[in-house]
């Protein structure tokens, strides 16, 4: 053992049994001093004086003892644990100020560790899967703005071809898959995945094997449709049976056989999903029947393609590799020469980029929104630290004789500032601790908000708190500590602390007036505020005039409910009497005002669309839809003119179609659209317009209303429509899922059951990210003001106390109490105004980075920023009120005694 | 420990403090007191170790492990606390007194010098 360790270890021996230390040592020397004094005796002194020459030759007993017991200290360790008691000592005896400087912090640690787990989930994170850093997202570029993520069949089973470029290439897409269970189909969450899908993700499976190119082959391996299955859906749906590999599972009506279970963390590719069933991609046509993907060629465009790049070749190699198969992949894959020419314009090529953190779709949606909230939540956060900061710096002011006798003392300056930092950093370990408490619940809240509506249905972001987050919260709690501390504890400890002793009660008023720091922060802590105000009025503008601009149909009280007829038997006109049933039977639901039926349910981000011109007249892009009889009635938008389609109106009756006011203008712009023919651009056919209704909005909130055409159903094009009733209610809702349950099962009993929503809720999912953002910002926007309130109050409350001698003589001398007032007033509005004055700018700058989130409302709305000042002004003054009233009504007497 | 610009007869010769002890407690384990004496009694009278300097001194050996230390009793049946060499003091000595042999010897050679 050297000797350092040996020292090390005695140390931390010694930190227990001090006290037998302690005792040993006195002891020791103890001994030694008789054993002078006997010395001094023997040799002829008298015993008095021989036990003084023993003092005085030993010197200082205590002294010793000290320094003996300082060599065996652990000195930093105990250092610390005595700051530690004392900071805990020192925040007790101020429990409103703890709890405002822990509230604030954990407010801005939650919010910002919400944010950034989300921010985690979504773009940091890695797939689980082994060297997931050599994945790759592939892409295609043709001139457009931006790569396109979503392939067709032809192009990536010509890139799954070439084996020279990547070790893997692999394509998938999420699904929901009817399987057949105990009581009938239910929808599953499951992935359509390629023949290297497994082997390039390169995870064992928990048992059996996973699906390869073998399975990948229309009407799969020899032995038939194989399909792999999670560990969870092995559990729920087979109770985690051990012969489970070999069963059969059936699956939209086909079966397939188990080869495999995947063990939990898999979850393929996208960090969004998490499928159940992975069934092979050549089974499109089974699983999405009536469509097919795969011999629609370059018409579908539905997977997305990734690859593993061979070990040791990067990223710009691949790319380079690609670019010269892009063009031979591009006509091997269709023959279609206005497509083929279009696209060579283009020069269209494929692209990989880093894959290593999977692909999802939401990454593209939602990584602005996540940046702004993110910026947003450090704002507070910064918010949080400068508030406390301030009435740290105040409270340290008032410390200031503490502090200059416990210098005076023998403390150095950097014990004290040890000592001041020790307490910041008990209120960021506390605060963080607590954040980290809130910061689950928040990201919650804000994923269910931001994705219900918006991702493919089964999304998920998993945004459990992991190594990164924890990282994260701790460089959080270290910056808060100096940010919070260091300022303050420099502050106090800096310039001559020996005046304050000397002058007591007495500031030194040309030192206070300097104290510009103070002044400083408090103004840009305004500013900053006053920032987060005007975001929150911009974003909360937006929102509110989104949902006035309207739908176009009322909502409220509107209940879609969507059945799947794709996987059953009937079709044409027989499967139209059955909706006529379904509806028959739904309109006699007690509460239900009116039914009618939808292909498309409106907001929900789908649409259709198809060229129409009126006769001799140029075409124009109409948004479609195929409704049923009283739709429009149902959905409350208006009728101008003509009649609602009838059950009557079957193919044999010829084509008609409604058009909404802009439809109608836009295509007869000088006469009445009732009764005109229009003709489709492709099919050249001609449907006789029997109304013109009010505009709606189609796809999302978002959008302004196009111009629109609706179909009956009983002419849709389609064989099989799944299509949706939609439900006038008034009273409750919820039993009509119930009873819309039953009925299918009465009526079509090999459907799945069918999915019930309001309408509210699809308007509200429209807009979820603004209405996130917007109600985010509202309430950081309301915690900022309170902070500042609570900052402004603070700082002058300790000032006041502190010049409370100085008022004194001031009143006595004949000062007005009016004046007394004002001049305390004063010190905070010209904070309050050069921190709005700044805010103002800063403002102005920044919102424009919001523009591209407000509806119909301008980054630089003035009533919006007149609005925003007002409000900070009004929180500026009510917290100075009151220390300038306390100050008025100072008892000169009493302040001048009370030194 | 060695005030430098005290160089008056008796004092010692900064850094060779602990070797001396180490050089004290060789014979067999002995207390703070009677180290002092032994330096004292065994340098002719001429060094003599502060005790505001032993035991500190005393105490930096213990506890890098270069001295050990132990109860007992003294010669008049006293508690006393004893300090004895551990095997890394052993070594350190010898080394400390071969580098004091040479250095001594050099410093000779110099002052020699005519």
């Amino acid at each position: 053992m050297t000797p350092g360790t040996h020292e090390f270890l005695a140390r931390i021996k010694s930190l227990f049994g001090k006290r037998r230390m302690d005792r040993e040592m006195a002891e020791e020397l103890e001994f030694h001093q008789t054993l002078l004094r006997e010395k001094f005796e023997r040799q002829g002194m008298p015993p008095a004086a021989a036990a003084q020459a023993a003092r005085k030759t030993f010197g200082n007993t205590s002294r010793w003892h000290e320094r003996l017991r300082e060599q065996w200290q652990f000195k930093p360790l105990e250092t610390f644990v005595r700051d530690l008691t004392f900071a805990a000592r020192a925040h007790k005896k101020s429990p409103g100020f703890l709890a405002v400087a822990l509230l604030t912090l954990a407010l801005g640690v939650g919010a910002n560790t919400a944010v950034f787990s989300m921010i985690n989930a979504l773009l940091l994170r890695p797939l689980s899967v082994p060297h997931s850093e050599q994945l790759a997202i592939l892409s295609m570029e043709d001139g457009g703005p931006q790569p396109k993520y979503v392939f067709c069949t032809p192009f990536f089973r010509g890139l799954e071809k070439r084996r020279d470029i990547f070790a893997n290439v692999f394509a998938y897409n999420p699904d929901v898959m009817p399987v057949q269970g105990r009581s009938g189909n239910e929808n599953i969450h499951g992935m359509l995945v390629s023949g290297q899908f497994f082997t390039a993700l390169q995870t064992t499976p928990r048992m059996g094997r996973y699906l390869t190119p073998a399975d990948d082959q229309s009407g799969g391996n020899p032995d038939g449709l194989a399909v792999v299955i999670s560990e969870s859906f092995w559990e729920s749906w087979f109770d985690r049976a051990p012969d489970v590999v070999g069963r059969e599972l059936i699956i939209a009506n086909v079966p397939f056989t188990v080869v495999g279970v995947m063990p939990k963390q898999f979850i393929g590719a996208d960090p969004t999903q998490k499928p159940d069933v992975f069934v092979p991609l050549s089974a499109d046509p089974i699983i999405d029947s009536p469509r097919n993907h795969i011999d629609a060629g370059i018409h579908a465009w539905w997977i997305n393609v990734m690859a593993r790049l061979q070990p040791g070749v990067s990223l710009q190699q691949a790319n380079a590799a690609l670019l010269t198969v892009s063009s031979p992949i591009l006509h091997e894959a269709t023959s279609d020469v206005s497509y083929l020419a279009s696209e060579e314009k283009g020069h269209f090529r494929f692209a990989a980029e880093s894959g290593s953190r999977g692909f999802t779709y939401a990454r593209l949606l939602f990584r602005k929104p996540l940046l702004a909230m993110f910026s947003m939540c450090g704002g507070i956060l910064l918010l949080a630290c400068l508030n406390l900061t301030s009435l740290l710096m105040a409270r340290a002011a008032a410390r200031e004789r503490e502090l200059a006798t416990r210098l005076a003392l023998g403390a150095t300056r950097r014990d004290l500032i040890q000592q001041l930092l020790m307490e910041s950093l008990l209120i960021a370990i506390a605060g963080t601790a607590l954040g980290l408490v809130l910061a689950p619940i928040v990201s919650h809240s804000v994923t269910t908000m931001l994705t219900r509506g918006n991702i493919a249905t089964g999304a998920a972001l998993d945004t459990s708190l992991d190594i990164r987050v924890f990282l994260f919260a701790a460089l959080l709690a270290i910056t808060a500590t100096i940010l919070i501390g260091l300022l303050p504890a420099l502050q106090v400890t800096g310039g001559n602390l020996n005046e304050h002793i000397k002058e007591g009660q007495h500031p030194n008023k040309a030192l206070e007036r300097h104290k510009l720091l103070p002044r400083v922060l408090m103004a840009s802590e305004v500013a900053l505020a006053l920032l987060l105000v005007t975001g929150a009025g911009l974003l909360t503008t937006s929102l509110v005039r989104l949902y006035k601009s309207g739908a176009g149909l009322d909502p409220t009280g509107l209940v879609n409910i969507t059945f799947s007829m794709d996987k059953q038997q009937i079709e044409g006109d027989q499967l139209m009497q059955l909706y006529q049933q379904l509806g028959d039977g739904l309109s006699h639901q007690p509460g239900v005002k009116s039914a009618s039926f939808e292909f498309i349910i409106p907001l929900s981000h789908r649409g259709w669309n198809d060229g129409f011109s009126a006769p001799g007249g140029n075409s124009h892009l109409l948004w479609l839809n195929s409704v049923g009889p009283r739709y429009f009635e149902t959905m409350r938008i208006p009728l101008f003119a003509g009649r609602e389609f009838m059950w009557s109106d079957t193919k044999a009756s010829g084509p008609k179609i409604i058009l909404n006011q802009s439809a109608a203008k836009l295509l007869f712009p000088d006469r009445d659209a009732l009764g005109q023919q229009v003709i489709s651009k492709f099919e050249k056919t001609a449907y006789e317009v029997v109304a013109v209704v009010g505009d709606a909005k189609y796809r999302d909130m978002r959008s302004p209303a196009p111009a629109a055409g609706y179909v009956p159903i009983m002419q849709d094009p389609q064989k099989k429509p799944s299509l949706t009733a939609v439900l006038r209610v008034e009273g409750p809702q919820a039993p009509l899922a119930n009873a819309a349950r039953t009925l299918a099962a009465r009526l079509a009993p090999t459907i799945p059951p069918p999915v019930f929503s309001t309408m509210d809720e699809i308007v509200n999912n429209s807009i979820g990210a603004e209405r996130m953002m917007a109600s985010l910002a509202l309430f950081f926007a309301a915690c900022a003001l309170l902070v500042t309130a609570i900052g402004l109050y603070g700082t002058l409350a300790y000032t006041t106390a502190r010049r409370t001698n100085e008022i004194g003589i001031r009143m006595a001398l004949g000062a007005q109490r009016s004046r007394v007032m004002a001049m305390i007033f004063r010190q905070n509005a010209v904070i309050a105004i050069i921190g709005s004055a700044a805010g103002l700018i800063a403002a102005v700058l920044a919102s424009r980075a919001l523009a591209s989130f407000l509806y119909e409302t301008s980054p630089r709305d003035p009533w919006v920023f007149v609005g925003s000042v007002a409000a900070l002004t009004a929180i500026a003054s009510a917290a100075s009120l009151l220390p300038a009233l306390r100050a008025a009504r100072i008892e000169p007497s009493a302040a001048i005694r009370c030194e | 420990m060695f005030r430098e610009e005290n160089t008056a007869p008796g004092e010692l010769i900064p850094g060779t403090l602990e070797m001396l002890i180490l050089k004290s407690v060789a014979r067999g384990p002995l207390h703070g007191y009677a180290v002092a004496e032994w330096i004292h009694q065994t340098s002719q009278q001429l060094l003599k170790v502060e005790e505001g300097a032993l035991y500190p001194a005393l105490h930096r050996l213990e506890l890098r492990g270069l001295l050990k230390a132990e109860w007992g009793a003294s010669e008049n049946n006293r508690r006393a606390k004893f300090y004895q060499l551990t095997p890394e003091g052993k070594k350190r000595l010898e080394g400390e007194s071969q580098r004091w042999t040479r250095l001594s010897a050099a410093i000779a050679f110099v002052m020699q010098a005519s």
